[in-house]
């Protein structure tokens, strides 16, 4: 069976919604179904985030759903994104439910923000935030100073990925940082973080909630709404001595072994190869990790993504074309899922910066965790 | 209205420009030329036994500015440094605070020598953000004369600032190990001072973090050894924001490979590390700690007393009043009369000299004031020796009051 993205929805994303979490949920969800051109009635399954705070029930409650028959939550933060897709195409396809809504809302910037400080009564998180890696920046710095040393790449490339992502944003009329391209002095002057990583290396902190609705492709055609695009393959991954965001104890520190389980998944269930890619939405948290993306999923060979990035190459126009959207970068940081939203747009021909022609396009979610991806198609 | 455009702030900045363009001051003369009865005082206060200044007739080459303070005397016009900080201290920054002070010497200077000083002001910035207000940084570039002979140079930045209230909120406390059953023998081995890794019982696979089962052959007999401590640097960060509970910003965390295999994070500190450095554990605060793995230099602990205080202050010829006035200090903000800079950078050569050895030649001293050392501290040194400088650390209970590195000749 074959599952189809049948709509998506989305809030405006900001830095203080001004409203609940759940209603940003109930919002975002509407405008999904609306796109799909289904009700609420319709709605037979709900996955989420184990991060997002809005319940399930509450979610089907405010929204009028009437009974579930499809409830379920991802893990490891972002890297829930493309995974909550996939366990809608895997309950739809086992006839579990008919229509699956994923969504993520979250006053991430109003709120609880992750970029703070904080201690995790997990295990793991006691060997590292009492030594004072106690930001997700911290500790991914780690993984970047090491993946610096062993690639030969430059802080400056990292520079490059946040310049594309905000030439990108400049012209997404939906993205934060609409109108507000950088240039790579801007990311050199800006200011430390976590040494490598500057300010400009760290994605948004965003208000806002997506919504995506799955149903099968069968389903979908019977929709207002053509149905345009298919999920060709989805993957989740975790990688061996994983840890969250703190993978320091395995051979390669520099390395997203976890996004190459995805990868492999993602090229053999869909067939694709990294070169029929039309555009790819790659999770964009922090910048290195956008170059040790590139490599995982096979677009360069290790250690060569800052040629792969190098004159534009992941630009509107370039090699590969890297969130058109402008990513969580430019955009807004909703855990991923408005990368799926974009990701869409993109097969349907109907985003802001459209890459021309008629590849499938590629999505990831969170690095540095147990993480996930997505391959989108055109239906035939 | 912004700090950046207020009348003030121009104002501070024209004098600024116009004092940087007057250029050095005319030499002027210290007030009695070098001689032993102030040396004597001077070591005395110090408590520093090195024989070779008597034996030598030389004086403490951190003696240098006492040479030319002005003491009691009113201020010189042409001083830059007092220019701008009366300036300041006109504009309501009433506070002040020595922050760095950078000494090289180019000889030791004997006794009867008459030694002269030329200053030009090198930087005003400002308004800053700091833990102590808003306040402006001065900057000062300082040279010693004998004759037309330069024997001593000097930067030296003091901060003026506005005092603010400071929050009552208590400072956070620090982020807790975890301590599970699989983890306890860990943090029991930094209790004891000793840094110990699980091996298997069975298959003697090494490991950390720790975990109740073998991931090599499966089973669930946990043992451990202890570790040398030594390692090297297979990765490391610099944190600068946001805020850590119980941590000031920036401090270093490493990923070492220890010498037993396995890989472990802890805080660093030394200089700019590089990846391959070696290291070695240390302990502090129920955490390990990394340090280069270096000689290092037998710590030193001064119980500071307001008679120590004050006798240095004097023997350096500063008489600010925060260095001998309970009451004056406390109004203006401290807790109790506190070290003045020219006693800290005589402190850091003894500490250097007394573990070195009088033979060593003190080329230069480097120091940043942290956190103040006030009367009834206990101040601690530590140092770490790479090759001819010598890193050095002095903290209190509070916290780091200075951070330096001398350069030495052998």
């Amino acid at each position: 069976m074959t599952a189809a993205i049948a709509g998506i929805g989305a809030t405006e994303f900001s830095k203080d919604s001004g409203r609940s979490e759940l209603r940003l949920a109930v919002e975002a969800i509407r405008a999904a179904l609306d796109d799909a051109g289904l009700r609420p009635a319709d709605v037979s399954g709900l996955v989420t985030f184990t991060m997002d705070n809005n319940s399930e029930i509450a979610v089907a409650r405010e929204l009028g759903i009437g009974e579930l028959t499809f409830l379920t939550r991802i893990g490891y933060g972002g890297g829930a994104a493309c995974a909550v897709v996939q366990q809608a195409v895997l309950a739809v396809g086992a006839g579990l439910a008919d229509v699956v809504v994923c969504y993520r809302a979250l006053n991430e910037r109003s709120g609880r923000r992750f970029g703070q400080a904080f201690a995790s009564p997990d295990p793991d998180s006691g060997w590292h935030a009492p030594m004072g890696l106690a930001t997700p920046a911290a500790q991914v710095a780690m993984v970047a100073q090491r993946y610096l040393h062993d690639s030969g790449a430059s802080a400056d490339d990292f520079g490059r990925v946040t310049v594309a992502a905000r030439r990108h944003a400049a012209t997404n009329p939906y993205a934060w940082f609409h109108g507000r391209p950088i240039t790579l002095d801007d990311h050199r002057a800006s200011r430390w973080i976590a040494e490598p990583l500057r300010l400009l290396d760290c994605c948004q902190e965003s208000d806002g909630a997506v919504a995506v609705v799955v149903t099968s492709l069968e389903r979908a055609r019977d929709l207002p709404r053509p149905p345009a695009v298919v999920v060709a393959a989805s993957a989740q991954g975790s990688g061996p001595g994983q840890y969250v965001m703190t993978s320091y104890y395995r051979p390669e520190v520099g390395a997203l072994p976890e996004m190459g389980v995805v990868a492999r998944q993602l090229w053999d269930r869909s067939g694709f190869r990294p070169h029929d890619v039309r555009t790819a939405v790659l999770y964009d948290h922090f910048t290195p990790y956008v170059l040790m993306q590139l490599e995982e999923l096979g677009f360069c060979a290790r250690g060569e993504a800052r040629h792969l990035i190098a004159d534009g190459g992941v630009e509107l126009g370039g090699r590969l074309p890297v969130n058109p959207h402008g990513g969580q970068l430019g955009e807004a940081y909703i855990h991923g899922m408005n990368g799926i939203a974009e990701a869409v747009r993109q097969i349907r021909g109907t985003a802001v910066n459209q890459v021309p022609g008629d590849g499938p396009v590629l999505v990831t979610a969170g690095t540095g965790v147990p993480t996930s991806g997505l391959v989108l198609a055109p239906s035939l | 209205m912004t700090a950046e455009s207020t009348p003030a702030a121009a104002e501070l900045r024209a004098a600024a420009d116009e004092l940087r363009r007057a250029g050095e001051t005319a030499a002027k003369p210290g007030r009695d030329p070098v001689n032993l009865p102030m040396i004597r005082s001077w070591l005395e206060a110090m408590g520093d036994a090195n024989p070779a200044y008597e034996r030598d007739g030389t004086a403490p080459p951190a003696m240098i500015q006492v040479w030319t303070m002005r003491g009691l005397a009113p201020p010189s016009t042409g001083d830059p440094l007092q220019a701008m900080s009366d300036l300041c201290e006109r504009s309501g920054l009433v506070g002040v605070v020595a922050t760095d002070s950078a000494q090289t010497y180019h000889r030791y200077l004997r006794a009867g020598e008459e030694v002269t000083v030329r200053s030009r002001l090198e930087s005003v910035d400002g308004p800053k953000r700091t833990a102590l207000g808003e306040g402006w940084f001065i900057t000062t570039a300082t040279r010693w004369l004998v004759g037309d002979e330069p024997v001593a140079e000097m930067t030296f930045r003091i901060l003026r600032y506005r005092p603010e209230p400071r929050p009552e909120t208590p400072p956070a406390a620090p982020i807790q190990p975890v301590i599970t059953a699989d983890n306890s023998f860990f943090w029991a081995g930094v209790e004891a001072g000793e840094l110990r890794i699980q091996r298997c019982g069975e298959c003697g696979a090494r490991r950390h973090p720790p975990g109740p089962a073998c991931p090599a052959c499966g089973s669930l007999k946990p043992e451990h050894i202890v570790a040398t401590g030594a390692g090297t640097i297979h990765s490391w960060t610099v944190h600068h924001h946001p805020p850590v509970p119980g941590r000031r910003a920036p401090y270093t965390v490493a990923l070492v490979d220890l010498e037993e295999g396995p890989r472990m994070v802890a805080e660093y500190r030394g200089p700019r590390p590089a990846i391959g450095d070696p290291v070695r554990v240390a302990f502090d605060s129920g955490l390990p700690v990394w340090r280069p793995d270096v000689p290092t230099l037998d710590p030193w602990e001064l119980h500071v007393t307001p008679t120590m205080i004050i006798s240095t202050a004097l023997a350096t010829r500063d008489f600010q009043n925060v260095h001998h006035d309970r009451d004056a200090a406390v109004r203006l903000g401290g807790r109790d009369i506190f070290v003045n800079i020219l006693t800290t950078t005589g402190l850091v050569q003894r500490f250097v000299t007394d573990r070195l050895g009088p033979a060593v030649t003190i080329k230069s001293i480097k120091i940043r004031l942290g956190t103040p050392c006030h009367a009834y501290d206990t101040l601690t040194f530590t140092g770490q020796v790479f090759g001819d400088r010598v890193d050095v650390v002095g903290r209190t209970a509070a916290g780091v009051h200075v951070t330096g590195a001398v350069e030495v000749r052998r």
